[in-house]
């Protein structure tokens, strides 16, 4: 038995197995980490474990706010009813389950290291615990905003009418458009998280610098984030770009490629500028005086690190527009 | 889930070019330039040496605006900038935030009005950069570290614009669209007043302050 309507719910199905299977690996991964260096920390000074405990329930809970954006797609797949029976909305379906699932892992495991820090951070010195847990919020939160953009291509990919795209090269724009995003949002979130962690170590041992640290920490993480908006961008194009139907294989595959492109392109960049950018912050805040320059420095590596992003971002371009 | 392509549009046609006016996008705007102008009055309307709430929101903004731009530029430069920086920070602080008051919608959430904006924030760093270093050190900087590099530089000056507005857009956007979905699953009980506060008054804030704080680094890359 083959027939549109049972594809169609089949595909439903999984994508909403992609997005929370794929989804659950960063957050339990990062959670995990938390809790490990939180047990570390109890043992250098097991008096502390009320302030500890709490801190590591607070991280994790915001860690695990990635894979929860997961679980929200996934229900809504399971229980939305395919609007029609074309092919296009069973492919939108898988690419809307791709997107969101591969861009929770980065958030999650990213997320998860500053809150491990900032355990540790309240065991060395207690006296700064309000400092470190509100630089660890902040860092946390904007971690997750690789599986933002994943959850909104998710959710365009789902509720968006497409019913005037032809099917073919349609079915490759829907699947490219769910792993450009999701593929490049990974990088990002391993590389924010690393940056936050940073951050919040050395709020925690120069809590004066705490303003510019954070500063530092914000402008370092959203230029990070650069691959995964560079892969939302491809994404949007594939999906409201106007592609003239053709049955050729090729043309199906320019688009895919696209996704793939710019989606592998978005890993490197992402996870090289992270590490930069904490490099920066904790330098900026053991010698505070020199911060104009540690940014500057810090910006240009950055750009220079992110050119491999912009190489893939040109060939996924020309995939779509020119050939 | 109409709401969430559902775009409210009037097109007219001026000297056979059709333009398109996002209506709901231009009035939210209005009321956040509005809503700005009433502060500006409030605030500066009696200066006096025990200030009155809506004076000591200016001075603390003005105060940590003005160190900012200082510590990017140096003192001549961020006098002229800092008005410009400050005021940024301030429309897209309440563009992020009106979303919050029901029937409302974020300014931001269209992709118009951050993509306008970080137009003006290259032109800008472009402007003061060929005015501080001169034309010909400008233009040479292009062409480093070897000459072929100059289509890949422009390129990623280019992309900046991109990264720095798409990011404004895509976190509004996402926010709203996951604070709509959730309501839609829970009948909007609970749940989304937390939401609410979390994506328009946290994420709001940080985004905005991320914003103006990528535009005056930018300035300041250009500069030195």
């Amino acid at each position: 038995m083959f027939d549109a309507t049972v594809f169609s719910s089949a595909s439903f199905f999984v994508g909403a197995g992609l997005a929370i299977g794929f989804g659950a690996i960063g957050a339990a991964l990062g959670e995990g980490y938390t809790a490990g260096i939180a047990s570390e920390a109890l043992s250098y000074r097991p008096e502390s474990s009320g302030d500890v405990v709490k801190n590591m329930l607070v991280g994790q809970a915001i860690a695990e706010s990635a894979a929860i954006f997961a679980l929200v797609v996934a229900i809504v797949l399971l229980f939305s009813q395919p609007s029609s029976t074309s092919f296009l909305t069973c492919w939108a379906a898988i690419g809307a389950g791709l997107s969101m699932g591969l861009s929770a892992i980065g958030s999650g495991v990213g997320s998860g290291l500053p809150a491990g820090a900032a355990c540790m951070s309240i065991v060395r010195q207690p006296g700064n615990s309000n400092k470190v847990i509100t630089n660890m919020l902040i860092g946390s939160a904007v971690c997750q905003t690789p599986a933002i953009f994943g959850m909104v291509v998710a959710f365009l990919l789902l509720f968006v009418d497409f019913s005037n795209i032809p099917l073919y090269p349609g079915w490759a724009a829907m699947l490219g458009a769910g792993l450009a995003t999701g593929l490049s949002a990974i990088g990002p979130g391993i590389g924010n998280g690393v940056t936050a962690m940073e951050a919040v170590s050395g709020v925690a041992r120069q809590p004066e610098t705490h303003a510019d640290v954070t500063r530092t920490m914000l402008i370092g993480m959203s230029v990070a984030q650069s691959t995964v908006i560079y892969g939302f961008l491809v994404s949007l194009m594939l999906l409201f770009y106007k592609f003239e139907a053709s049955s050729t294989l090729a043309s199906s595959m320019q688009l895919l490629g696209a996704g793939f492109c710019s989606g592998f392109g978005g890993i490197g960049p992402g996870i090289g500028e992270g590490i930069t950018a904490g490099y920066a912050v904790r330098w900026v805040s053991r010698r505070i005086e020199s911060v104009g320059l540690l940014l500057r420095t810090m910006l240009v590596g950055m750009a220079v690190a992110e050119s491999t992003g912009i190489y893939a971002l040109i060939v996924s371009l020309l995939l779509i527009v020119v050939l | 889930m109409e709401e969430l392509t559902n775009i409210p549009q009037l097109t007219k046609e001026l000297f056979g070019i059709n333009l398109v006016f996002n209506t709901e996008t231009i009035f939210m705007t209005w009321v956040v330039v509005a809503s700005l102008i009433l502060f500006g009055y409030l605030a500066t309307r009696k200066i006096n040496f025990l200030p009155n709430p809506f004076q000591v929101v200016g001075e603390l903004l003005v105060n940590a605006f003005y160190g900012l731009a200082e510590d990017a530029l140096d003192e001549e430069l961020a006098k002229k900038y800092f008005p410009m920086i400050c005021s940024l920070f301030m429309f897209l602080l309440l563009c992020n935030w009106l979303g919050i008051i029901p029937k409302l919608s974020e300014p931001t959430k269209d992709l118009n009005t951050p993509l306008g904006l970080g137009i003006m924030g290259f032109f800008i760093a472009h402007y003061s950069g060929i005015k501080s270093k001169g034309l010909k050190a400008y233009a040479k900087e292009y062409f480093e570290p070897i000459f072929f590099m100059a289509p890949l530089n422009i390129i990623g000056e280019l992309a900046k614009v991109v990264s720095i507005s798409f990011r404004l857009f895509g976190n509004i956007m996402g926010g709203a669209i996951i604070i709509l979905v959730v309501s839609h699953l829970v009948y909007s009980l609970i749940l989304p007043p937390l939401l609410v506060c979390f994506f328009g008054l946290f994420i709001g804030t940080i985004q905005a302050f991320v914003f103006t704080m990528l535009t005056l680094v930018y300035i300041s890359v250009q500069v030195r």
